[in-house]
């Protein structure tokens, strides 16, 4: 009983994001704004995702494994907070490295808190949530703390800028393209190769996009940062022995436990990688304002969560794919930036934010209890080549279907 | 009032001509004729397998007969759901009793109470008589989470009594109770026997059937193959009832012995607290050795135990000498497969297809470099378990949840079949599987022995066990009480060992009701030789 590829189910996240898209350009051009997909507002709807964006990747990974992480702003805030008071004695090296060691720690924390002891994950978290808040405000002594050294070492990893170019889209076209032409010749018997096929396809689309064309974008470091933790999350859960294992640890603990995994190690790992991605964001929060207070990145496991959620993952374990994550935490910050775009002010923003993670929790429940069934599955049929998907995000109009690419097929990650 | 048990009176349940065509052809059920007597316990025996199960089901409504009717008291009915059984006074107390753990026992006694107020002083009151009728005390207040699982039975009568239950039916009650629980249940049922409460009693433990009731009916392979007043009975009838003087139907699978090489798997004093006491045994290379034990006699847990996947077992393990660490993924490592009992909780991945379910264990190997697997790899080792094993599918995309139960277990076998397993340890690996499959398995557990493997299977089917094994270590209470050479032994042997009637049918060859076996000497002398 396969799902469509392109259904609701699969794909949904990608139609949301394409129709609000379309919706927005057409009320902006009707309220005789400027054309609302160009560069600079591209530019800023992607670098205002990259920090929900890149904790989503994250906590679609924790997700996956089972578990689930509250503390995430708590642990962002004491890393910026950390920062900021080691940043002038130890230098910008060390400053990060020991950020992330504190980050690593509080994941083990965690997970060895719900993993050993046997404490509900969102128990453990809830109280951890609070616990390292109040740390901060002890480190903090309750003030804002600044740090001199912020604007020449970490600032440039915040605000730095690179160029999006139709060159960029070439290359990575012909990257795709290659891939899925190694993928179609080295597939298995009884395999028709549909995933190849698609990702040679989307890399000719591309490699044309980027000869035809000539632009250049100038995107924050951030955006950059986004991307790149994104397509490694999706090629770690989909192509390597880990990712299978880790889909398998969230699908059925038991049988995998029975297959000989270590299911307490990726429990395990998956609350480091919201803990480290949350140190990440610390530290990047850190140089964008150049001064932490106790109170900094609260209510970000909520907009995380939300994003995760929008985008497929399932809070039961064993599915989820972290680029839908992503397009999940774009459609948060479209739908604030419409409003902004479109002056329609805050009040009613959070009403229908509401509304949307409601409706999407809605359609993805409905369409599980069609098949008659619950659970999750394997993300090799929901995955989309990630190019692809980005740069529909990116560049256009995604009014398209979004090239959700059957990977499942193909076997890109045969490279050697 | 006491009413005494008599021939005279009306049945209160019969069934008539009851027959049970399951939609994937299964014949659960054919023809069984039950009578009931009211005021009576009536044992239901029957091996796994034999229907019992599908029995109970239709008599409490929660399935329809194919053919045949019901008869509750003197009137044809057609139950359509358990809510009409219940109204109509047919309660059933299943293994795992459906309490709600959070409540106390007062609220899950009168969980079912209609109205919108609860009259807290009146329940206190029907509650005191409850107890007075059955002559036991507990807490009203008592949390039922808090209890043990004797009085968490008890809730569950009081509940069915609460209900004015006249029939109660009784799934295996005792597998979980300890022996001073098990007299507790027991001197009740009979209590509110006397006072008129009808009980359907189902067990696999004859000393308990024996004991307990006043009528018996024998299931097996779903007719009844005896009927009778149990004061008429002895166990040597009773076993030859359940396991039929047939010649088994699975033939015997059994290689010579020649075959079987040095100690593979050596288990020494293994210890699960409250399960598993001082276990200790050895399969050698080419050997299947059965596990026989009942439910609740430990026979998962061991298996558990000794895969590593059990945090609090003690003891050690050894595997061609070299000792094992204690985690599944040190077993597998060691060359050590456990295809589970729950196929579908612990042995598969529903939503997945069959080759990413068959390739999961050896994954690395099936990898470029131990890290990107290969599909391409994966799908051929796919391809080879579904030709060895015929499994049923269209294609090896087919997610395993979609599979019927037979299909499902060859494909848990299936993840093991290929790899480095040199130790297979196998949980009822035949269970809720259909006679053509199971021929198929027992078949393919004698190609691992002869593939030079030490195979390991527990089982509550004990021909199955006769019919495969080597050897055969009988468990009860968490210890092994017996072992046989299943060359030698019977079913009828095995099943009165594993019933805690060790003496009835090994008392040796004078007995008369030493079940009929070839040479019944030898392995009674076996079996003696052990502490009983």
């Amino acid at each position: 009983m396969k799902r469509s590829m392109f259904g609701l189910k699969t794909a949904g996240v990608f139609y949301a994001l394409g129709v609000l898209v379309v919706v927005l350009v057409i009320l902006s051009a009707a309220a005789g704004r400027p054309f609302y997909l160009n560069p600079t507002n591209l530019a800023n709807i992607l670098d205002q995702t990259a920090w929900t964006g890149i904790v989503a990747v994250a906590m679609t990974m924790l997700l996956i494994t089972g578990n689930f992480d509250l503390s995430v702003g708590s642990v962002a805030a004491f890393a910026g907070a950390m920062t900021m008071l080691v940043l002038d004695q130890v230098g910008a090296p060390g400053t990060i490295g020991l950020v992330f060691l504190a980050g690593l720690v509080f994941g083990l924390i965690n997970g060895a808190l719900v993993q050993y002891v046997g404490i509900n994950a969102f128990i453990v978290t809830l109280g951890t949530m609070t616990t390292i808040r109040g740390l901060v405000q002890i480190l903090t002594d309750s003030r804002t703390v600044i740090a001199e050294t912020t604007s020449a070492t970490l600032t440039p990893l915040q605000n730095s800028t690179w160029q999006f170019s139709n060159t960029l889209v070439l290359i990575i076209g012909a990257i795709v393209l290659g891939l899925g032409v190694l993928a179609y010749v080295r597939r298995g018997a009884g395999n028709k190769g549909l995933g190849g096929i698609v990702a040679i396809v989307t890399g000719v689309l591309f490699a044309a996009i980027g000869l035809l064309t000539s632009f250049s974008w100038q995107m924050t470091l951030p955006v950059l940062y986004l991307l790149v933790i994104t397509m490694a999350a999706w090629l770690f859960l989909r192509f390597t022995v880990f990712g299978r294992r880790w889909y398998a640890v969230g699908g059925n603990v038991e049988a995998a436990k029975l297959s000989g995994i270590h299911t307490d190690r990726y429990k395990i790992a998956g609350f480091c990688c919201t803990a480290i991605a949350a140190s990440f964001i610390g530290i990047l929060y850190g140089a964008e304002i150049k001064s932490v207070n106790p109170g900094t990145l609260s209510g970000l496991e909520l907009s995380v969560l939300a994003a995760a959620i929008l985008g497929g993952t399932s809070l039961n374990g064993g599915s989820g794919n972290p680029i839908k994550s992503v397009i999940g935490a774009l459609i948060l910050t479209t739908l604030t930036n419409g409003f902004n775009i479109l002056n329609l002010g805050a009040t009613y923003q959070s009403f229908v934010v509401g509304l949307v993670i409601i409706g999407a929790a809605a359609i993805y429940t409905a369409s599980r209890s069609d098949s008659g069934r619950r659970g999750g599955r394997l993300g090799r049929r929901r995955t989309a080549t990630a190019a692809a998907s980005t740069a529909a995000a990116a560049t256009s109009a995604a009014a398209a279907p979004g090239p959700e690419a059957p990977a499942g097929n193909g076997r890109p990650g045969d490279t050697p | 009032m006491t009413i005494e048990p008599g021939d005279t009176m009306e049945p209160i349940l019969e069934t008539r001509g009851l027959t049970k065509v399951f939609g994937n052809g299964t014949q659960a059920l054919t023809e069984v004729d039950l009578t009931v007597r009211p005021a009576t316990i009536h044992g239901i025996v029957g091996a796994n397998g034999a229907g019992k199960s599908t029995l109970i089901k239709i008599i409490s409504g929660a399935i329809r007969p194919s053919d045949g009717s019901v008869i509750w008291k003197g009137r044809e009915v057609d139950w359509s759901s358990p809510r009409d059984a219940r109204a109509a006074g047919v309660r059933t107390i299943y293994q795992h009793i459906p309490l709600v753990p959070t409540l106390s026992v007062l609220d899950n006694v009168f969980l079912d109470q209609k109205g919108i107020l609860r009259g807290e002083g009146d329940l206190r009151v029907a509650f005191r008589q409850l107890l007075e009728r059955i002559d036991y005390d507990i807490d009203p207040e008592a949390i039922v989470s808090d209890l043990p699982i004797g009085d968490r039975q008890m809730v569950a009568i009081l509940q069915a009594l609460s209900m004015g239950a006249e029939l109660v039916i009784m799934d295996e009650p005792t597998a979980s109770l300890s022996d001073a629980e098990r007299e507790l249940a027991f001197s009740i049922a009979r209590r509110l026997r006397a006072q008129g409460t009808t009980f359907l009693y189902i067990s696999h433990f004859l000393d308990e059937i024996l004991d307990l009731t006043e009528e018996v009916t024998v299931l097996r392979d779903g007719r009844v193959t005896l009927r009778a007043a149990t004061r008429d009975l002895d166990a040597a009838r009773l076993v030859k009832a359940i396991a039929g003087n047939r010649l088994l139907a699975t033939e015997h699978h059994r290689t010579a012995a020649e075959h079987i090489g040095r100690p593979l798997l050596e288990v020494q004093h293994m210890s699960v607290p409250g399960r598993i006491e001082d276990v200790s045994l050895t399969v050698h290379e080419g050997e299947v050795v059965g596990l026989a034990g009942l439910l609740g006699s430990g026979r998962s847990e061991l298996l558990h135990a000794i895969f590593g996947a059990d945090g609090k077992a003690r003891g050690s393990v050894r595997v061609d000498g070299r000792k094992v660490g204690r985690s599944t993924g040190a077993a597998v490592d060691a060359g050590v497969a456990l295809v589970p009992e729950d196929r579908f909780k612990q042995g598969l991945l529903g939503p997945w297809s069959i080759w990413q379910n068959t390739s999961l264990p050896d994954i690395k190997r099936l990898a470029w470099r131990g890290l990107i697997p290969s599909e391409k790899a994966e799908r051929a080792r796919a391809d080879r378990v579904v030709e060895a094993l015929g499994v049923v599918t269209r294609t090896i995309d087919t997610e395993v949840r979609d599979l019927s139960g037979g299909n499902a277990q060859k494909v848990v076998f299936g993840k093991w079949l290929d790899g480095g397993a040199r130790v297979i340890l196998l949980d009822d690996p035949t269970v809720g599987v259909d006679v053509g499959a199971k021929s198929d398995i027992l078949e393919l557990i004698r190609g691992f022995a002869r593939a030079g493997k030490a195979v390991l299977i527990a089982s509550s089917d004990f021909e199955e066990l006769v019919a495969v094994s080597d050897r055969i270590l009988v468990l009860a209470d968490g210890g092994i009480v017996a072992e046989l050479d299943a060359a030698t032994t019977t079913e009828h042997e095995v099943l009165g060992l594993a019933s805690g009637l060790g003496a009835a049918t090994t008392d040796g060859p004078s007995d008369p009701s030493t079940p009929s076996s070839g040479t019944p000497g030898d392995p009674t002398a076996t079996a003696q030789g052990l502490p009983a």
